[in-house]
């Protein structure tokens, strides 16, 4: 069974049909679930990062903002995740051979091993160093963005 | 209404309007750049109005979560602003059609109303100047009001391309 066979057999499965063809608002929804997690996602991971490099909150300690934002970010993923695969499952002839979608997982991909690699450690320290938050920050913020442009390029390529 | 849509098509037909519709990469980036730019300011927001709605952060004191949050809001709505003004400027006419993008307008304009009644009335209060644990319930609802009008302009806003005109 090649992927294209794999590919086609989940494109006619029923859950499939039902997203696809029942009507095109429940796309829109899906659409809109995708945009509405990813905003909870990124803010939140905006607003931790803020704290890390001393630029909001500064009297506050770390840990405890970092706490309850990062719920917000599991929220954010979660609706993300769900809503997506849902999308993919509709239609995932489309999005496999999407050059954009590719590059977009490979972008997921490396957000996620950055966020446990440097970022979590950063934010669960109670003073990490400057010059490791900031890298931490940077480099986070810098891939999370660079998966939601990537992701919006999808429908034009 | 039949001058606006006349200025409107003569926008759209603009060498600049022309030039961002048909670029290959123009139109995803400008959009790319609308999403990240509205993730920091709407989503920031969301997060104020969370906190104002008491059930976020609860033990930074009012005034940090408004002063220290707002310069990231005005840069990500200047994003925002800027590359919505480009995507609108490539398909006016289209836009001035679409009940979705009127509906966002809408919305839009209510939000700013909302938050300039809480800027300059809501926050002017003592309880609320000095981040006291306990403030008026009008707070609550303001970050209520906030939190429901900016998501429904992000929904009208993805809607844009659903609805038919």
């Amino acid at each position: 069974m090649s992927t294209h066979d794999v590919l086609t057999w989940i494109q006619d499965s029923a859950l499939a049909h039902t997203i696809s063809k029942t009507d095109h608002l429940v796309g829109a929804g899906l659409q809109i679930v995708h945009v509405m997690g990813l905003v909870a996602l990124l803010a939140s991971l905006v607003l931790i990062s803020l704290h890390l490099l001393g630029l909001a909150f500064k009297h506050h300690p770390t840990v405890e903002i970092a706490k309850e934002s990062t719920r917000l970010v599991w929220w954010g993923l979660t609706l993300t995740a769900l809503s997506g695969t849902l999308m993919f499952i509709a239609t995932p002839t489309l999005y496999f051979y999407n050059p954009a979608f590719r590059l977009k997982m490979v972008l997921f991909f490396v957000a996620v091993v950055v966020q446990l690699a440097l970022f979590r450690r950063a934010a669960n320290q109670t003073s990490p160093t400057p010059s490791f938050a900031k890298v931490s920050v940077a480099v986070s913020l810098a891939a999370w963005f660079s998966v939601a442009m990537a992701g919006r390029m999808i429908g034009f390529i | 209404m039949s001058t606006l849509m006349a200025l409107a098509e003569q926008i759209e037909a603009s060498s600049m309007g022309v030039a961002i519709a048909e670029s290959r990469y123009a139109y995803p980036i400008i959009e790319g750049i609308h999403l990240v730019g509205l993730s920091i300011s709407i989503g920031l927001i969301f997060l104020t109005d969370l906190r104002l709605m008491n059930v976020f952060l609860k033990r930074v004191p009012l005034q940090d979560m408004l002063r220290h949050l707002r310069p990231y809001v005005i840069g990500g709505f200047v994003a925002v602003f800027v590359s919505g003004g480009l995507l609108f400027w490539s398909a006016a006419a289209r836009m001035l059609e679409s009940p979705a993008f009127i509906a966002k307008m809408l919305f839009m304009v209510l939000a700013c109303i909302n938050a300039l009644y809480f800027e300059f009335v809501i926050a002017q209060r003592e309880p609320v100047k000095q981040s006291h644990s306990v403030v008026p319930s009008s707070v609550r609802y303001a970050g209520f009001a906030s939190l429901s009008l900016w998501t429904l302009v992000v929904v009208c806003g993805r809607l844009i391309p659903y609805l038919p005109s």
